[in-house]
């Protein structure tokens, strides 16, 4: 049963319910997967990644029969992996080897692990991490290969990351070092993605050259979850902004969520959207070389849901004080958009990129460079479909041109003058002639006249006749 | 960004309107970067922005007066000629095409005859622009406007004279020729842009806006135009001494014009705003109000209405307010891939320099008065 403040919510808002039903009623899975002719293992798998993840499940389900099963196991594998990284409970001599041994694990027939504090939210993806690894198993090697290279380096990145005491206590520090955060826990799932996409032929191989294109894809998602989550994090006692950032408005990390320091937050966050800001192009130009519709969706469909966060977070004072996230009726309007081609996904950016300037705010130590980044923005958007074509050449090159070309054209309005001059002249003159010859060959113009005058009046008079002759004739008729 | 290396001695260079706002910057950076080149300047008048190296020369002349020109040509024997030389856009058409056109051409001629291999021109964006219909990121296919259907005079002049400079490239084969089209130029010393803007908001103008804010602008800060110039006399220098090679048609600098902007499109007002923000006029969002473009066109019309019955310039023109709310922003791809270019001072920081200049001539003018 919903709840009344969701009807009155949606009552006041007809749009949202009209893009949720129009999402709910027409959009149409690219592929479907077929749970009849999977084995249990492969079911259960699946199970998980409806438990593990809200907002991949959905579209990894719906990708290309010939990597569904790689890239659901891949989400498995490097959830299984998160969810160990993230675990407080685990002491970090105990997590830095479980993380780093990971792979080897995932080569051992009925590996699982149940060390997982009771808290942690998908502990159970690891008890049961039998049925990955034996489906694991199954996938082609080559692909195999690829998610093994991922997840040993993610792991280790991660490991890195938990060994160094600064960061647990501090968060991270410099931009670069939140960058190479980001780069560990999703730079690296763009990479092994693309290479999947890639491989498959799914995908355009130009991709695997521009590493920065899928490099983007994952820092620009990772960043905005980063930007969106400040408040829950901080509550788990985490930090992801870099302190090269805050620092510059608070000198505590907590101090952005006090309400006298609103608007220095705000400047904070702004910074911090401008650094994500700055991947979107990229990020547009990765989706322009996908060639298959479900990996596209699969694609499309965070980085659209990505811009919008961005814009939600953006000078948003809520950031600070509550979870925020976009509606449900933006975010079927979004999917809608992000599942048919590329040209609606930068329409989708573009709005966007709107939204955020129209919020632009000139007290905003980066207004300019907020508006820089947005019409960076819209000038790549022009340079993959322009919306302006070079007009046909139609100038004097010089003033000579100008005046020899005015010239011209006014002489060329003499000749048309001097032509119609000449053909009712000559006209003039024949008919003249032609009315001598016949008034010297005794044409008598005023009979003809005479003549004309008469036939008029003779055909006014034959209007009635006719009419009258007309009901004669129906009344002949109707005698007969 | 550290800018690549140049070599100390590129020739003897002339600098043709190097007393002016664009020409002098390109003077200090000539001189800062070639410093073996010799470096003379010609202006009409050569009193003001001087730059005190012994490396430069002053001469005053005119440049429509041909055979002074062949004179100082015969007796400087420049190797590279930039030519930024241009009177005020609202000056009176004759002298426009006089100066801009023929005086183009006299030194065109002149530098023909004493064999100067390298010859810049500054153009301006304007001219593949005709004020009515905008540019959504324009490159160099888009062709001029100019004669009837340019609506600014001075824009049809500076684009004959770009053509006739392009048609002059090598002819004879060792004279390159190329033009540099700006947008927007701003910066220290400038008389026109700048001041205007602080100006509006300084008399509390910066809470109006007309239109809707969403048309994308190209403004240029004039030291990354100076650098495009320098980039462009370098290349054709480079390409003179490869001859008699010739450069593939993909890569070629000499007979072609380039667009020079900052490559940083922003927003029409939020430029306009930035300018007021760094010289103290901030006026928040909300407080701004803006006006749709008919609106605009409306007011900018009884402005000049009410302006010609005071007999007084207006305060704002329909071409003014037209110019607002167009969008009109340029690709420097072309730029990028033939010279080189990529701007050396981004947007704000041009800000933030050029408004600093704008404030203390203000100060400056105020001290006098009060004296």
């Amino acid at each position: 049963m919903p709840k009344a403040s969701d009807i009155a919510y949606y009552l006041l808002r007809p749009k949202q319910v009209r893009s949720i039903i129009q999402w709910k009623v027409w959009h149409q899975p690219v592929h479907e997967r077929n749970p009849d002719k999977e084995e249990p293992t492969l079911r259960q798998c699946f199970t998980y990644l409806d438990l593990t993840s809200r907002s991949f499940s959905a579209v990894i389900q719906e990708l290309h029969p010939e990597l569904l099963v790689p890239v659901c196991l891949f989400y498995l594998v490097l959830r299984g992996l998160d969810t160990i990284e993230d675990d407080m409970t685990i002491p970090l001599e105990r997590k830095e080897p479980l993380l780093r041994n990971f792979r080897a694990n995932m080569k051992q027939d009925g590996w699982t692990f149940d060390g997982s504090g009771p808290d942690e939210k998908d502990r159970e993806l690891l008890v049961h991490f039998d049925c990955v690894i034996a489906e694991y198993k199954k996938v082609k090697p080559e692909y195999r290969e690829i998610i093994d290279d991922i997840t040993q380096r993610m792991a280790d990145g991660m490991a890195d990351y938990a060994n160094n005491a600064e960061h647990s206590v501090n968060g991270v520090d410099t931009v670069k070092d939140y960058e190479r955060y980001c780069h560990y826990v999703a730079g690296l799932v763009g990479e092994g993605l693309t290479r999947l996409f890639v491989k498959s032929e799914l995908a355009n191989p130009a991709l695997l050259e521009r590493p920065h294109l899928h490099e983007s894809m994952g820092q620009f998602l990772q960043q905005v979850n980063i930007i969106r989550d400040i408040r829950e994090d901080l509550e788990d006692k985490r930090r992801f902004w870099p302190k090269e950032v805050w620092s510059k408005y608070v000198t505590n990390f907590e101090d952005l969520l006090k309400p006298e320091n609103e608007e220095k937050a705000l400047h904070c966050s702004s910074e911090m959207v401008l650094i994500a800001l700055s991947r979107a192009d990229q990020c547009l130009f990765y989706l322009a070389g996908l060639k298959e519709q479900s990996v596209f969706n699969f694609c499309a469909i965070p980085q659209a849901m990505a811009i919008a966060t961005l814009e939600l977070c953006f000078r948003n004072p809520d950031l600070f004080k509550r979870n925020i996230k976009i509606s449900k009726g933006d975010a079927c309007k979004l999917m809608w958009e992000s599942t048919q081609n590329v040209r609606l996904v930068y329409d989708v950016f573009r709005r966007y990129v709107r939204y955020i300037h129209e919020k632009n705010e000139p007290s905003d130590p980066h207004y300019m460079q907020i508006s820089i980044a947005c019409g960076r923005i819209e000038q790549f958007i022009e340079t993959i479909f322009p919306s302006q074509q070079p007009p046909e050449q139609s100038s004097a090159l010089s003033r000579e041109q100008e005046d020899s070309a005015q010239r011209e054209s006014r002489e060329a309005m003499w000749d048309v003058f001097y032509m119609f001059l000449a053909v009712f002249g000559v006209l003039l003159v024949i008919t003249a002639l032609m009315t001598g010859v016949a008034y010297l060959f005794g044409a008598r113009f005023g009979a003809v006249a005479d003549a004309l005058r008469a036939r008029r009046q003779a055909a006014l008079a034959g209007v009635s006749s006719a009419k009258a002759e007309a009901t004669q004739v129906v009344q002949e008729h109707g005698e007969l | 960004m550290s800018a690549p290396e140049f070599s100390k001695n590129i020739g003897h260079i002339l600098v043709v309107g190097g007393c002016g706002f664009l020409g002098h910057h390109i003077v200090d950076m000539l001189v800062g970067r070639h410093s073996e080149s010799t470096i003379s300047v010609l202006d009409l008048r050569t009193n003001s922005n001087r730059n005190p190296s012994p490396q430069v020369s002053y001469h005053e002349g005119d440049i429509t007066d041909e055979c002074a020109m062949g004179a100082l040509f015969a007796k400087l024997k420049p190797d590279i000629v930039i030519h930024t030389a241009s009177p005020h856009a609202m000056a009176k058409d004759d002298v426009l095409y006089k100066v801009n056109v023929d005086g183009t051409k006299a030194l065109l001629k002149a530098a023909q005859e004493n064999a100067v291999k390298a010859f810049v021109y500054t153009s301006s964006a304007s001219v593949v622009f005709n004020w009515d219909t905008g540019l959504i990121n324009a490159d160099e296919r888009w062709p001029i406007i100019a004669g009837k259907k340019q609506k600014e005079y001075y824009t049809s002049t500076k684009a004959w004279a770009e053509v006739a400079v392009l048609e002059a490239n090598r002819k004879p084969a060792s004279f390159l020729t190329c033009a540099i089209r700006p947008a927007g130029i701003f910066g220290e010393g400038d008389v026109q842009t700048l001041p205007n803007i602080v100006v509006i908001g300084q008399r509390g103008s910066a809470r109006y806006q007309l239109g809707p804010n969403e048309n994308l602008f190209d403004f240029t800060y004039v030291k990354n135009i100076a650098h495009g110039h320098l980039l462009a006399a370098n290349a054709l220098v480079a390409t003179h001494a490869m001859a008699p090679t010739v450069p593939l048609d993909s890569e070629k600098v000499d007979g072609e014009a380039f667009f020079i902007t900052n490559d940083s499109p922003v927003y029409f007002w939020d430029f306009m705003r930035t300018v007021w923000k760094h010289a103290g006029v901030q006026i928040p969002m909300k407080k701004v109000w803006a006006f749709s473009p008919e609106f605009s066109l409306l007011v900018a019309s009884l402005s000049e209405w009410y302006a010609w019955f005071k007999g007084q310039k207006p305060a704002l023109t329909r071409e003014r307010a037209k110019y607002s709310y167009m969008t009109r922003y340029y690709s420097v791809d072309k730029a990028r891939l033939r010279l080189g270019y990529k701007p050396l001072v981004g947007l704000e920081e041009g800000i933030k320099r050029g408004v600093a200049d704008v404030l203390e001539t203000q100060k400056q003018e105020a001290e006098k008065k009060s004296q």
